[in-house]
């Protein structure tokens, strides 16, 4: 028996490790290693006030803090019927759409891109292809100069609380990021160039589930219901129900807790999102999905990247989108909305850049944590990661390790594994 | 002259320092050209992770055995080791816990398994190996970064500001949200060098850059309480992002 082993992922958020087992032609063990520190965040948030939650829980990850805010922000009002005002709900989304666009820019260009032509890194490819990785550095850029005007800063977020904002941003911030959105516009569509240039990574093919918000608008923030795909039937499951999404069970060999739903592994981010709601495949987003030669049912994990760069277009359009309803609803500065805290629980779902992400909390009457619950969508994708890993390995006919390596690495990055975000349910060894 | 070599690390955290290295976007290819980055696991693929190197960045807490073993060999092989962010200058959120049962809170979140983890109590990197210079923050300003660089690169070391929040807020000339609305803000002992961001907006802080050198978090205590607000709840909120820290100076 011989083992193929990653021994510390590179280009991903966080410590992670991968090792199959192989026995001649037939693959072993396949495992997705965590050997992120234990932070146990959740348990060190009881008996914190409502109004300290999120700036703590936003700490969980760097990459996506604006999910988790805001998911932490929404769990809360959740749970003491906060009505926040319609101001409020354009600013976050249009902050979700910031950290989406940086996180997405990030990803593909720094993290996923190297690959495709073979440079262990984004600033190794700037030496021959300069203007690749500029596009990506301007996208990404985009993103954070609209996560720092509206959230006060790149990285967790300082402006959100509960019922709103501390201060809306100036009407000069918004025509500031107006111009650099329609500079964005043309840039994402250079990047869908870019990508559609890429040589094809087509080599892991698979029935996956699919789950994600299922949004009747088009919206990071909005829906209570997930839906999740499998051969064309959907299956939905209120937000109030999410440990029917999440019943995490033990793995004999691992010790691993991954998450199943009706005793299969499921697939989350870009790409569910697309499969749950093909609908955003119409309109603006038809030509370059035509172009990307990308088709759902998605039977190829590393249709993920190109799910990516299809929200990134669609991102910096709905961003543009809701600068001008701002701008034209006369944005003004305005107090977050009331708070009255009570004994209750709330839940949240929310689509961060990865997929799902879930805060549950119980508050007692003085409006102080009894006990936080949060699901990430890296945990959330651990059990799919694994079975596609195995797929990727026993669907590689050449038996040349470095060949496996090269895949089974390409297809880990492909999930845009957010390491420290899958707080708990991994394994550490 | 040889540029110099650079590794860059994270331990247990939330990668937020190494994510704003990688969102100087207008300066990410100038700094690369100026020195050779060895090591950097989360941009490359390509890492010499051994040879000796004149800076390390080292971001996060020290949290697990594996960690602690971790940083040892980076300070082994390193000149210059900097301490990047509240995590990993202070201990930051996850050192919350340090007096907290570390075994039950494990068993709580990852069950029976979690007592089989690698894991430790919450250290800042100060209080397992020798660190040459901090850069506060949570995550840390980009501006204080690039500062660093420059400094490194001709041989000096960055000076930061001694003062607190407090006195940008003051120079911004907003309201203030301790003595005019008896907020609970971190700011008159909090390491300044973020521009007051929040109370800039309104919002109180929340001492996520640690306490400044001088502060005097038993006077910030005695205002706040004179003010009608509960003791055990100040001190929790001073206690937050580097219990230790606030600890020795109040």
């Amino acid at each position: 028996m011989k083992t193929v082993v990653i021994e510390h992922l590179a280009r991903v958020e966080g410590h992670g490790g991968i090792t199959v087992e192989l026995e001649g032609d037939t693959v072993g063990s396949v495992r997705f290693d965590v050997f992120e520190g234990a932070r146990l965040l959740e348990p060190l948030v009881r008996g914190k006030r409502y109004d300290e939650v999120a700036a703590i829980l936003s700490r969980i990850c760097s990459i996506c803090s604006v999910a988790h805010s805001l998911t932490s922000l929404k769990a809360t009002e959740n749970a003491f019927e906060v009505r926040v005002s319609p101001q409020t709900e354009l600013l976050r989304e249009l902050l979700y759409r910031g950290e989406s666009i940086e996180s997405h820019a990030l990803h593909l260009f720094l993290l996923a891109l190297p690959d495709y032509l073979d440079y262990p890194s984004a600033t190794a490819l700037a030496a021959d292809r300069p203007a690749a990785v500029l596009l990506g550095l301007r996208l990404k850029k985009l993103g954070n100069s609209i996560q720092e005007a509206i959230g006060g800063r790149a990285i967790h977020p300082v402006n959100a609380v509960p019922g709103g904002f501390g201060r809306a941003p100036a009407v000069e911030q918004l025509i500031e990021l107006r111009n650099g959105l329609i500079e964005g516009v043309a840039d994402a569509k250079a990047a869908i160039d870019l990508m559609a240039s890429l040589p094809a990574a087509d080599f892991c093919h698979s029935d996956t589930i699919y789950a994600a918000l299922r949004a009747n608008v088009d919206s990071y923030y909005a829906g209570d219901e997930v839906a999740v795909v499998s051969d064309g039937g959907q299956t939905i499951v209120p937000a109030a129900d999410y440990r029917t999404l999440t019943n995490e069970r033990s793995v004999p060999h691992s010790h691993a807790r991954h998450s199943r739903f009706q005793g299969k592994p499921f697939m989350v981010g870009s790409l569910a999102r697309l499969s749950v709601n093909p609908g955003r495949l119409s309109g603006s987003l038809a030509a370059p999905a035509a172009r990307l030669d990308f088709r759902l049912p998605a039977g190829n994990p590393m249709d993920n990247n190109k799910a990516q760069a299809l929200e990134l277009a669609g991102d910096v359009e709905r961003a543009l989108e809701i600068i001008e309803q701002l701008l034209r609803a006369r944005i003004r500065d305005e107090p977050p909305a009331p708070v009255h805290p009570r004994a209750a629980t709330g839940t949240a779902i929310t689509e961060a850049p990865r997929g799902l992400l879930i805060h549950s909390y119980t508050y007692d009457g003085e409006g102080r944590i009894l006990s936080a619950d949060v699901i990430t969508p890296t945990a959330l994708n651990a059990a799919s990661l694994e079975a596609h890993l195995r797929q990727t390995v026993e669907q590689c006919a050449e038996r040349d390790d470095a060949v496996i390596a090269k895949r089974l690495q390409m297809i880990a990055r492909a999930y845009d594994p957010c390491i420290s975000c899958s707080a708990h349910l991994v394994r550490r060894r | 002259m040889s540029k110099p070599r650079v590794g860059i690390f994270g331990l247990t955290g939330c990668a937020g320092d190494q994510l704003v290295i990688l969102n100087c976007e207008d300066r990410l290819l100038d700094i690369v050209a100026l020195i050779d980055v060895r090591d950097f696991l989360m941009a490359s693929s390509e890492n010499d992770a051994a040879c000796p190197l004149d800076v390390a960045l080292v971001e996060g807490a020290v949290a697990s055995r594996r960690d602690a073993e971790r940083l040892r060999a980076i300070r082994n092989r390193a000149k210059t080791l900097v301490a990047l962010g509240t995590c990993a200058v202070w201990g930051g959120v996850a050192a919350m816990d340090r007096g907290a049962d570390r075994r039950k809170l494990l068993e709580e979140v990852y069950g029976e398994a979690g007592l089989r983890y690698d894991a430790a109590p919450t250290q800042a990197l100060h209080e397992v190996v020798k660190v040459d210079l901090n850069i506060t923050g949570c995550p840390i300003e980009k501006d204080q970064f690039l500062a660093a660089i420059a400094h490194l690169l001709a041989g000096n070391t960055p000076i930061y500001p001694a003062y607190p929040v407090c006195t940008e807020c003051r120079m911004l000339e907003n309201n203030c949200l301790l003595i005019e609305r008896g907020e609970l803000c971190c700011g008159p002992i909090t390491a300044a060098g973020c521009n007051a961001r929040c109370p800039n907006l309104r919002i109180p802080c929340v001492g996520c850059r640690g306490p400044v050198a001088d502060a005097n978090a038993s006077s910030l205590l005695a205002t706040l309480e004179e003010k009608g607000l509960d003791r055990q709840r100040i001190a929790a909120r001073l206690a937050t992002f580097a219990p230790e820290g606030v600890a020795q100076r109040s």
